[in-house]
């Protein structure tokens, strides 16, 4: 029983060595997580200026969202593919279809997080003599962080899912491994670059939910 | 970028005919009103009378139709709204303390901003909480969260003192307060106050606040100023109906030989009970987070006193027993007259008492400067 188990165990390990060298996932993970980490930085600093912008713009802020609303509701995989024409093959059109995605939440978390700051805290801010510029700097922005790195948060589970389709489109990454295995129907590289992936996204998501967290505990809001 | 300091003591400040409308409905009408340097005016007033409209106009948050605001002859509308409310303190009844500034932060922001060195801010800082009764070691680090109210409101005084303003503006700072913790701020802010020789304008509902605090008062009524006089003119000499009925709490005072100690009464929440075998440190804890100032000691047969919050942090040695900190404070009987309690306690020089109901403690009694006139 005991010897038998420890068969299984091996087995295991050994298969999953077996599957992890021969799709070289170690390079793909390496791929992907370039890939994704470029998409969030470039989200992160466009959705988060588009965000002030339109807090400094009210009238367009509306029909903004809702554009960026409609390009949420493009399905992932004609999204690709719509991008093709222009972006060519691999990497670029999947980070950018990468970042289309994340600046809905991170736009209009900026923007809600910024506008719903508690008018209490603005007023006294303006009573004591800081300007607009100072009341934004040192009152809206910090108020609101714990707002955008939710919205930071619902973006990185999207650029997972962006990044793991770029494999459709010869972007390289888990993508391409988990594509390799469907076509020849292996399923251990299936399994492992399907969980790999899926417990990659989970340590993210839980990293960011820790930050956010502790943004919240830090800035009182319970 | 720093700021003119646009006045070192305020001689004068003047309403001219103000009026500011939202929509139809005047938010003030035509008020005039004319505050000397070093006085201290309240204005009270149903809600929605203009009274908070009027203090906001005067740091510029609302700005008026028509009419002029003189500061030291000087009209505001003429001066940078910035610098004009660097030079204005404003303390609000939510207090409204950044949460993600620790309290040091707080108090110091406007004065970094004015790029004042980091010595000479921190030591306003700490300067500023111990005029509030704050010991400053304890306090600058922490966040407004871990505080109880009553040391929100302080921070919040000491946030509104830190340029030195020769103006205050109050906006019913005492007001989310429990009433037991607003008598002992309203005592210490009364103490405060001649420390401070500034000009203050106070927004309050609590016309005992008024008559306690205030210099003279100021009746608002639908938009309109009514009356501004002392507390004795506005008793004695009602303009109209409507401040006989503001002032009507005053009749107490003139029947105050019928009046017995339970018409006074403050009734006690059991919280406020300590058992005086509690360590300091675990009496602090539990006062913050109970958030109260004072606690009273009992022996499980009776209260022998009370301990007050700001007196435990300044103790070093917080092992000690509560015990032996005790406060001791007259304590009376509910059927007393109220008249022979207040000249005892006045003469041993008590701002408390206990109030006793079949031998047992059942509430406070706070009397207040209003009474002791009455009386005196």
């Amino acid at each position: 029983m005991d010897k038998e188990h420890k068969g299984v165990d091996s087995l295991l390990l050994s298969d999953l060595v077996e599957v992890w060298e021969t799709n070289s996932l170690t390079l793909r993970t390496i791929e992907h997580l370039t890939m994704f980490s470029i998409a969030i930085v470039l989200a992160s600093i466009i959705g988060v200026s588009l965000g002030l912008f339109l807090f400094s713009r009210p009238r367009i802020a509306h029909p903004m969202l809702n554009l960026l609303n409609l390009v949420e509701t493009i399905p992932d995989i004609p999204l690709l593919v719509l991008l093709l024409p222009i972006f060519g093959l691999g990497r670029d059109p999947t980070i950018v279809a990468s970042v289309l995605y994340s600046l809905l939440p991170i736009t209009r978390n900026t923007y809600t997080g910024l506008k719903e700051v508690d008018l209490k805290y603005v007023d006294i801010a303006r009573a004591m003599g800081l300007s607009e510029k100072d009341i934004l700097l040192k009152v809206r922005i910090p108020l609101s962080l714990p707002m955008i790195v939710g919205g930071l948060r619902i973006a990185l589970v999207f650029t997972m899912g962006v990044v793991t389709l770029g494999g459709l489109i010869a972007a390289g990454g888990l993508g391409a491994a988990l594509i390799a295995g469907i076509q020849l129907y292996k399923i251990n590289t299936i399994l492992v670059a399907g969980l790999w992936t899926g417990l990659l996204a989970v340590i993210f998501d839980g990293l960011a939910g820790i930050v956010e967290k502790r943004l919240q505990r830090r800035y009182g809001i319970w | 970028m720093p700021s003119k300091r646009l006045f070192d003591r305020i001689d004068s400040i003047q309403l001219r005919g103000v009026t500011k409308k939202y929509d139809d409905r005047f938010a003030i009408n035509d008020v005039s009103i004319d505050i000397e340097g070093g006085e201290l005016v309240i204005f009270i007033g149903p809600s929605g009378s203009g009274k908070t409209t009027t203090l906001r106009m005067i740091n510029r948050l609302i700005e008026p139709d028509s009419g002029t605001i003189l500061i030291n002859d000087q009209d505001i509308m003429e001066l940078e709204p910035v610098a004009l409310r660097r030079n204005i303190g404003y303390v609000i009844q939510n207090i409204g303390l950044f949460p993600h500034m620790n309290i040091a932060e707080n108090i110091g922001l406007v004065a970094k901003l004015e790029s004042w060195d980091e010595k000479k801010i921190k030591d306003r800082v700490e300067y500023l909480l111990d005029f509030v009764s704050l010991p400053s070691e304890m306090f600058m680090d922490r966040y407004p969260h871990q505080l109880s109210g009553g040391q929100q409101q302080r921070v919040g005084l000491a946030r509104a003192l830190m340029m030195d303003p020769p103006l205050l503006l109050m906006d019913e700072p005492f007001g989310a307060l429990d009433p037991i913790l607003r008598k002992q701020l309203q005592e210490e802010f009364y103490q405060i106050r001649e420390k401070l020789g500034k000009t203050i304008i106070f927004v309050t509902h609590d016309i005992e606040e008024a008559f306690k605090l205030g210099d003279r008062i100021a009746i608002m009524d639908d938009a309109k100023l009514v009356q501004i006089g002392t507390a004795e003119e506005l008793i004695f000499h009602p303009a109209n109906e409507m401040v006989a009925s503001i002032v009507d709490t005053s009749k107490k005072f003139k029947h105050l030989d019928t009046l017995k100690i339970k018409d006074l009464i403050s009734p006690l929440e059991c919280m406020y009970v300590h058992d005086g075998s509690l360590d300091v440190e675990s009496a602090i804890s539990s006062m913050i987070e109970k958030n109260i100032e004072i606690a009273v000691v009992s022996n499980g047969s009776g209260p022998l006193g009370i301990v007050k919050l700001i007196d435990l942090l300044r103790m070093d040695d917080k092992e000690s027993k509560i015990i032996d900190h005790v406060v001791e404070i007259p304590s009376f009987s509910r059927n007393e007259l109220l008249s022979s309690s207040l000249k005892i306690m006045q003469k041993d020089g008590h701002s408390m008492a206990f109030v006793m109901t079949d031998g047992k403690l059942s509430g406070f009694l706070f009397p207040n400067d209003a009474f002791s006139q009455v009386i005196g």
